[in-house]
This record gives C-alpha cells, sequence and structure tokens, in this order.
C-alpha cells in the first residue's frame, strides 16, 4: 500500500483548477450552458446508461478508456502505460460479457471476445453511449454486463474541420486531424489519429513486501512502447425521397511492445496489430415504416513476436516463431421500424453472417450467427412507458433466447424525474479463444458451453438541461462461468466451473455550474461474490469514484478530477489485495489566436510511482503534456 | 505557484527511489552442456529440487526448452552438485546410456544412509520411458539405481522410508510404492489421497517426516494432508489444510508446516494419537504470490514463493505468532522454486526462471 498522503494533495488539481476561475470570469465572456444532455441508447429504452460526450475532453489527451471512466458501472483494466491493451468490464462482468459496436457493427478481439480499447482511436468519436445490464435482448448474445456504442463523427452540410497535436512525457506524442464536408447528396467526414509513445517511465516496487516499511526501489518501464495509426471515413448520401445510404470505414494497425510484468519482464516480445471494419447501409422510409439494411465486415489481425509460453525469446530465431492470428465476421442485418398508432413502435431485426478464425494458436474455425428480434416500445395510460424485447442468437452450435422487459414512469409527460426498471436474461456463447486457443501455456477447451445470466434493476433519473441526477441498483446472476483455472502440470484452461451473484448501485450526477463550469460525479458499488463458497470475486472493485469539475469557455478552460478505486480481490479466497488507488488529474488551456488553443495537462500528480494493474504491470507515475488543437 | 510547479518539475525528472540492489546468484550449466538431443534446440536448466549431501549441494535440473505452448525435454535430467565453498558444479547425468532414461527430474531427497532420490515425470504424457525414480550416489556422483514407473503414472514428489520409495501421481489423487530392496514398482494398487476440487486434484508432494509419511493432495480450491502408514500406504488420519497446497516440511517438535498457494497462508498440522489437526498460522503479503516450498530449520521456516521472486525467513516462536522476519528478493524473473537452509539464517534457492542458484540475503525486520 503506498503511504497515506497529506489530503490537501488530493485537492492539488482543484487548487489548480482555482486559477482558471478566476480567469474564467474576465469581462467580456460569454457563460451560458446550452442544450440537453443526451439520453441513452435507442436500442435500450429504459436501460441504465451514460451517454459520454468526447468534446467534454477537448485539449486532453484522453483514451477511449480513459473516457469511459466517467460512467458509473465501468472498470478498465489497463496492461501497463499508454498505449497498452486495455479492457472494459461492465457492472463486474468480464470483457468477454460486454459488447463493444462502433456505429452498430459488433467489434471484437482477434480472439473472438474482449476488445482491446487501447486499439480503439479517442479523436474519431463523437459520442460513447453506455447501457447497463443483461442486454442480450437488446445488442446480442454476450452482453451480459451491458454494451458500449462507439458512435463516430458524423459529417456537415458545412465544412468542418480541426486538428489537434500533443506530446509530453515519456515521450508520448499524438496527432488527430479531421474535416466534415458535403459530398455529393449528402455528407463526407474524415478522421485520421496518430499515437506514438516510448513508455519509458518509472515505477517503483518494494522488493520485500513482507518487511512493513521496506523501501521500494525505482525501476524503468522497458519495451512499452507504442505506436498507433487510425482512421476513419464515413459518407452519408441521400437518394432521394426517404432512401439514403451510409458508408463507414474505420481502420487501425499498431505495433507495440508487450513489457510483462514488473515479476518477470518480457523485453522482447512484441505485438503487431491491424484491424478494419467496414459497413454500408441503406435506409428509407414510407408513413410509418422505416426500415434499413445493412451489410458489414470486421477483420483483425495479430501477430506476437518473440512471446513464449514463459517469458519471451529473439524473434526470428528458429525456436521463436512468430504466431499470426486473424479473426473475421461477415454480415448482413435488415432492420424495421413500424410505428402502431401513437402507442406502440415495433422493432424487427434479422441478421446472418459468419464469424471465422486462422491462426497457428488455434488452427482454422468458423461458424454461422444468426439472430432475430423483436421489441416494442409501448406508450402506457399516466406516463408510463413499457419495452418488451426478445431476441433469438444462434452462434454455431450454441442457440437461446434473449428475453428483456424495461419500463418507465414519468409523473408527467416533461417532468424532469424519470423512475425505470428493468429485467434482461441472456447468455454468452465462448470465444473462439475459449474454445480453440493452444499457446503460451493456454489449453483450449471445445466442450466449453454457453454462460448465461440474468438481472434485474431499478432506478431514478432527475433530468433539466445539462443537469443529470441519477442513481440505480442492480442484482445479477451468473451461472455456468468460463473461468480459466490452472491445468497440472502449468497450463491454464477454462472450464464452465463459476457462478456468481454481482449487486451494486450507481450513482451519477452531472451539475453545471455559474461561469460554464461543469461538475460530473459518478460512483458505482460492487458487492461481487462466488456463489459456490461465498467469497468475493476477484478484480472486481467494490468502489469506485469519479469526480470532476471543467470549464469550457471561451477563452480559457480546465479541469481537475480524480479517480479513486478501492482495494479490490486478487485471489479467489479472499487472502490478498491489490491497493486502492487515487488519481489526480488537472489540465488548464488558453486559446492562443483564433481557433488555436494551447493546453496542459497533468496526469497522476501525486506521481505515485507503485501503482501497478491487476496483473502486476506498473502504471506511469506524473506525466505532463502540452496539446495544441483548433477547430474551424 | 512557482514552487509548486519546480516541485512538479522535479518529480517528472525522476530520481525518488534508489535503483534495485544487485542480486549475486550462480548460473547453472546450460545449452550443450545438458546435452540436447538436438543440438540446435538446447534446453535450459530450468532448476527445482534442492537437497544437501555428501558436503554438497545438490539440484535437479529439468532441461527444458521452451516452445510456444507447453516446455518440452530438451535432454535427459540432470542433478547438478555444487560446492558452496568453492562455486564448483558436477554434473551427474540422470538420463543414462540412452539419455532417456530420466527426464525432467523436478524433486530430490536424500534417505537417512545418504543416498540421493528424484523422481522423473518425463513428458507428463504418463506413456513415455523417462518416467522413472532413480537412486544416485553423492559421494560417486553416480546414478545407481533406477525404477521405471508403471504406464498411467506420472511421479512427483519422493519420500523414502525404511523399506519403501514413495511418490505422488502428478495426473491423479494417488500415492503409489516402490520396493528399495528390488527397486522396482510394488503391485498393489495405488492408495487414493483425495482432496475435494471444483477442476483440478493431483498429489503435490510425498514426504518421510520423523519416520511417519505423509501425502498432500492439492486441487484448485482445497487441500488435504494424509498420514500414511510407511509400510503399507493405508491411511492412518488426513486433514484439510489450504487451497493449492505446495509444499509441506517437517519440524522439529512433530508439527508439518504446509504452504497453501491458492490463499497465500501457512497451515501448521498437528499430530497426535487422535488425528491431525490443521490450523491457519499465517497469511502471506498480498504481493507475495505462488508460494512454492517450505523448509524448516528448527522453529525457523524457509519459505520459497515463484510469482514474487521472493523468499522468506518466519519466526514461528515469535511473539503473536508465527511472523515473517526476513525476506529477500532475487530479482525479476528469477521465479526461486525451492529453498534449502543451511542454517537458520542461510538459504539458497533454485531460480527456474533465470536457471541459477543464489543465496538470500535478507532484509530483516527491525
Amino acid at each position: 500500500m503506498p503511504p497515506l498522503r497529506a489530503p490537501w494533495r488530493y485537492l492539488l488539481p482543484f487548487a489548480l483548477l482555482a486559477g482558471t476561475i478566476a480567469r474564467a470570469q474576465e469581462p467580456g465572456e460569454t457563460i451560458e450552458v446550452e442544450g440537453e444532455r443526451p439520453k441513452g441508447s435507442p436500442r435500450a429504452p429504459a436501460a441504465a446508461g451514460t451517454v459520454i460526450d468526447t468534446a467534454q475532453f477537448g485539449g486532453e489527451v484522453r483514451s477511449v478508456a480513459e473516457m469511459l471512466l466517467a460512467s458509473p458501472g465501468v472498470s478498465v483494466h489497463a496492461l501497463g502505460g499508454p498505449g497498452q491493451a486495455t479492457t472494459l468490464s461492465l457492472r463486474g462482468a468480464s470483457a468477454d460479457q460486454s459488447v463493444v459496436l462502433l456505429d452498430g457493427i459488433p467489434l471484437q478481439g482477434p480472439g473472438g471476445g474482449a476488445v482491446d480499447l487501447s486499439t480503439l482511436p479517442a479523436t474519431l468519436l463523437d459520442r460513447m453511449v453506455i447501457s447497463r445490464g443483461v442486454l442480450g435482448a437488446q445488442f446480442g448474445a454476450g452482453a451480459l454486463g451491458g454494451a458500449v456504442e462507439l458512435l463516430p463523427r458524423t459529417g456537415r452540410q458545412t465544412w468542418s474541420g480541426g486538428a489537434e497535436l500533443s506530446g509530453g512525457s515519456f515521450g508520448t506524442g499524438r496527432l488527430a486531424l479531421d474535416a466534415a464536408m458535403p459530398a455529393g447528396n449528402g455528407t463526407a467526414v474524415v478522421a485520421l489519429q496518430g499515437d506514438r509513445t516510448d513508455g519509458t517511465f518509472e515505477y517503483a516496487r518494494q522488493l520485500t513486501p513482507e518487511i512493513p516499511g521496506s523501501p521500494s526501489y525505482g525501476f524503468t518501464r522497458e519495451n512499452a512502447d507504442s505506436t498507433r495509426g487510425s482512421g476513419l471515413l464515413r459518407i452519408s448520401q441521400d437518394l432521394g425521397g426517404d432512401l439514403g445510404v451510409d458508408l463507414l470505414l474505420q481502420g487501425s494497425g499498431g505495433l507495440r511492445g508487450l513489457p510483462g510484468p514488473s515479476s518477470a519482464p518480457t523485453p522482447r516480445s512484441r505485438e503487431l496489430d491491424e484491424s478494419g471494419v467496414g459497413g454500408v447501409r441503406l435506409r428509407g422510409g414510407a408513413g410509418d415504416v422505416g426500415w434499413s439494411v445493412r451489410a458489414s465486415g470486421r477483420l483483425d489481425r495479430v501477430e506476437l513476436r518473440g512471446v513464449r509460453s514463459f517469458g519471451d525469446c529473439d524473434d526470428g530465431a528458429p525456436d521463436c516463431p512468430r504466431d499470426d492470428q486473424r479473426s473475421s465476421n461477415v454480415g448482413a442485418e435488415g432492420e424495421l421500424a413500424i410505428a402502431l398508432g401513437e402507442a406502440n413502435a415495433l422493432q424487427l431485426r434479422l441478421a446472418g453472417g459468419a464469424d471465422r478464425i486462422h491462426g497457428s494458436g488455434t488452427g482454422a474455425h468458423q461458424r454461422g450467427v444468426l439472430s432475430a428480434s423483436i421489441r416494442d416500445d409501448a406508450a402506457l395510460p399516466a406516463n408510463f412507458s413499457l419495452h418488451p424485447a426478445l431476441r433469438f442468437d444462434s452462434i454455431g452450435a450454441d442457440a437461446g433466447l434473449s428475453p428483456a422487459l424495461t419500463a418507465a414512469w414519468k409523473p408527467a409527460a416533461k417532468h424532469p424525474l424519470t423512475l425505470r426498471a428493468g429485467w434482461g436474461l441472456s447468455f454468452r456463447a465462448p470465444t473462439f479463444s475459449e474454445l480453440y486457443l493452444e499457446r503460451g501455456g493456454i489449453a483450449a477447451n471445445p466442450d466449453l458451453r454457453p454462460e448465461h445470466a440474468w438481472s434485474v434493476d431499478a432506478g431514478a433519473e432527475w433530468r433539466t438541461g445539462l443537469l443529470t441526477l441519477s442513481a440505480s441498483a442492480f442484482w445479477s446472476s451468473y451461472r455456468e462461468l468460463i473461468l480459466y483455472q490452472l491445468f497440472p502440470p502449468a497450463q491454464v484452461k477454462p472450464f464452465n466451473v463459476g457462478e456468481a451473484r454481482i449487486a451494486g448501485l450507481e450513482l451519477q450526477a452531472v451539475v453545471p455550474l455559474p461561469a460554464r463550469f461543469l461538475a460530473s460525479l459518478s460512483y458505482s458499488f460492487l458487492d461481487a461474490v462466488n456463489r459456490l463458497d461465498g467469497h468475493k470475486l476477484a478484480y472486481r472493485p467494490p468502489h469506485r469514484l469519479f469526480a470532476r469539475l471543467a470549464r469550457q469557455g471561451e477563452r480559457v478552460e480546465g479541469y481537475g478530477e480524480v479517480s479513486f478505486t478501492s482495494a479490490l480481490p486478487r485471489n479467489a479466497f479472499d487472502t490478498a489485495f491489490v491497493g486502492s488507488q487515487v488519481l489526480l488529474n488537472a489540465g488548464a488551456g488558453v486559446r492562443a489566436a483564433g481557433p488555436v488553443w494551447i493546453d496542459v495537462e497533468a496526469k497522476n500528480l501525486l506521481d505515485d510511482r507503485t501503482y501497478e494493474d491487476l496483473f502486476q504491470y506498473p502504471l506511469p507515475g506524473l506525466s505532463i503534456a502540452v496539446i495544441a488543437r483548433a477547430r474551424l | 505557484m512557482k514552487k509548486l510547479a519546480l516541485l512538479t518539475l522535479v518529480a517528472a525528472c525522476g530520481g525518488k527511489y534508489q535503483a534495485p540492489p544487485p542480486v549475486s546468484s550462480i548460473a547453472l550449466p546450460d545449452g550443450s552442456q545438458l546435452k540436447p538431443y538436438d543440438p540446435s534446440k538446447p534446453g535450459k536448466a530450468r532448476p527445482q529440487g534442492l537437497e544437501q549431501a555428501a558436503g554438497r549441494v545438490y539440484v535437479t535440473l529439468s532441461n527444458q526448452r521452451d516452445t510456444d505452448s507447453f516446455p518440452v525435454n530438451a535432454g535427459p535430467g540432470f542433478l547438478a552438485a555444487f560446492v558452496a565453498s568453492t562455486g564448483a558444479i558436477t554434473l551427474v547425468d540422470l538420463g543414462g546410456a540412452d539419455g532417456q532414461q530420466c527426464q525432467n527430474p523436478g524433486f530430490v531427497r536424500a534417505s537417512a544412509d545418504g543416498r540421493l532420490y528424484t523422481p522423473c515425470s518425463g513428458d507428463f504424457s504418463g506413456t513415455d520411458t523417462a518416467r522413472a525414480i532413480v537412486e544416485v550416489d553423492p559421494v560417486a556422483n553416480a546414478v545407481t539405481r533406477r525404477a521405471a514407473i508403471p504406464a498411467g503414472r506420472v511421479p512427483n514428489g519422493v519420500a523414502i522410508t525404511a523399506n519403501k520409495i514413495w511418490t505422488g501421481d502428478a495426473f491423479s489423487t494417488t500415492v503409489f510404492s516402490i520396493d528399495k530392496s528390488s527397486f522396482s514398482a510394488d503391485a498393489s494398487d495405488p492408495v487414493p489421497v483425495d482432496c475435494a476440487k471444483s477442476v483440478f486434484s493431483y498429489v503435490a508432494d510425498v514426504m518421510a517426516i520423523r519416520g511417519g509419511l505423509y501425502a498432500l493432495c492439492g486441487s484448485d480450491i482445497s487441500g488435504e494432508l494424509y498420514q500414511l502408514n510407511p509400510d503399507t500406504g493405508a491411511v492412518l488420519a488426513h486433514v484439510t489444510v489450504g487451497p493449492n497446497p505446495t509444499e509441506l516440511a517437517g519440524l522439529d517438535d512433530g508439527r508439518i508446516a504446509v504452504v497453501n498457494a491458492g490463499d497465500n497462508t501457512l497451515s501448521l498440522v498437528t499430530s497426535s494419537s487422535a488425528g491431525l489437526t490443521a490450523q491457519k498460522a499465517l497469511t502471506f503479503s498480498s504481493e507475495t504470490a505462488a508460494l512454492q516450498d517450505v523448509r524448516a530449520f528448527g522453529h525457523i521456516l524457509f519459505t520459497a514463493a515463484s510469482g514474487s521472486n521472493t523468499a522468506q525467513r518466519i519466526d514461528l516462536d515469535a511473539p503473536g505468532g508465527p511472523k515473517v522476519i526476513g525476506e529477500a528478493n532475487f530479482g525479476p524473473g528469477s521465479g526461486p522454486y525451492n529453498i534449502l537452509p543451511l542454517d537458520d539464517t542461510q538459504a539458497i534457492v533454485s531460480n527456474r526462471g533465470t536457471n541459477t542458484i543464489a543465496a538470500a540475503n535478507w532484509v530483516t525486520v527491525k
């Protein structure tokens, strides 16, 4: 555990922000709050949800994972510093149990499971919508913790664009460019993002942790560099009448070191990854009927170099072959929306396709995927709304139904208060990796069965303009969980052996303040229990708090934030824990000339270099970045 | 504000922490010294078990080559005899004339008459001929006898009793014996030593302690210590210890110490006419990971944890109960697997990760 710091240090980012507060009240500045905070996902009405507008992080070097931390119910697991693999957990579910969609197209990792958030370019996104709960009926089998919808930048009827250049500690830099323009009978947007980092940060470890007060020693993180390029093209065209067509192409490629845990570094292991997503959608409608059909495809490739089951090796040596793994998906879907009078809106969706994987660790496999779903959005008397949904998914040999029912009530049509409740039941089919991956001390298990879960939740929300106050409580039950277990003599293998109960509480407040300040706070409580033995589930933080005070003015901007994660179990027997972590970040910027802003931000202001992730990957201490950006 | 900015800059430039102290170790033979079957694919020493005999320290060398999946045996198993005072190392080839009669030795234990015995686990298939119990004369540093292992069993652990040599099965929860005179496997059925499991269970070790025979069953969720008749293997008593126990050690007061890797704890087991009773004596730090070994010297215990690259020195008589009073770290990636006390303040470890042996330089509680 890091030594307790003086309490005043926790106030440091807010003290720094005080400077911008003073400047914010300079004469001549416009102070106004506009607009209304967008609501949740239209695919999951009345589900617990949070919308994150990426524009609120302008002037900050943010990854997708860092932005998601602003939402309650979200935990991210980062394997080290910038550019390293990062996965998502919603409501204590595993990364494989969280669905991530880019403009409605499901993303998957190379093994068919968890998405590495570090490969997703943050500046190409407009918004992120987080929906929490067992939402298989709304988002498809696999959404046992919920879903994150990534909404990319959209085109405009006038030319606009932006550029961002940043550089800072550990040789970290980013260049991002985007342009939106009219094109033909519609719009187009092009966006590019390049990131790099040397990753050579200093960290500290106690070498003899059993000895109270023994010193921490300094180390330099090696082989943690990362270089990544990403691009997005989105075109929308009106074809006359109510017809329209949308094209989306997104690609990302990167090369990074795989530094390994601090207890067993791997200075020679590298990873090359490439991914691409494409989709074309034709949409139309007439009267009370709207429809769309879409074809989409996804390709992911990961090549591991110098990676061994226990340690690393020299890439290119005869006994150190590269491990190339590719996965892909092609699919088509059709959606029909029918308004049945004033009170009912029916959504019908039919989708089919195929998942494929090919790699030296998995062999070649493919499976068909088919889904059909129906949902009704019913407006009932007395301002009740009801949203029953049912979805059938067939994934290879596994098939099942996912029913859900959510409901909402408002005292009056325009009343700021909404009470909501929901129930959902679904399953997750085993990933290709779980079924077939034989590599690096991991054994395959082709006999795995799907996981199953159901959850119930209820909450209240008060929303007026930018003010949002919400609270949700949930209770989830999981069975036949796929868990990797030690498999003698020296492997781990996935088995359907887990049963869990996860309950929790989520609070969120977004409060507009005078002088264009915005305060936001999210808090999550998790009680995750192994139902077989009563022990806590490992790696689930019972408490997580995120608080932020930000100002976005016309000349001056700034923010200060604190992110707290409580101690969490490291093993399955409640006897080992990862210590609590407090991260303070702050930044401030000014409009230097015209549309050009210059910002400075500092992360981990306490410079605590003893933090590690769940698997002993060190996290960086204090880092400073300078960001220049312009938007026309 | 200027002061704050200066402090921030100083902090950002590093220098807060000292560099880690150097760790001295002795490299074990590697590569061509270990008679690889294919010279282009040599193995690493991958040291494991430690024992003292004839004034030397003996360490088993698994001699394995890493692959992108499971490590494979690159050559015959070896014992390395190490003279602490000179650092000289002598290799004892356990593989026989064809090099195939012992692969992947893990444990090594000395009998009362000074002989060394090591079980060779082969390729873990349970069908290969490289599975054996090998007897070594430490004076001559030569293999004297070899007992083949019946098909379907993979020896794990070794206990030398008056008339038998006992070993456990790495893939089932049974123990079986080798007749000490004929040096061949007894025809009697293996003895079950089960423990509750969710996914896997196996025999972590067998050990002769003060004339008795003990077997340790380990699983993903539990562990059970058995007391067996040293001649017949009949179960005399058993007691539940912690989850996934990995090793045991006899104390001079009759108690038995067990390290439980699953929950990072130490159990102390007491034997009486009523049977065995166990109590959790210590929970290790959250940063201590993958407890692999425990040895005793009087009332001082020594433990090794490969996941945290550490070894601990524990005083069982400390006020308030057993307490870690010293700890050593052998460096990133070292993976200390076994520990051998030389006295109550000194111990050496076999580092499976870095293929070295090293002496513990204790950081002691003040």
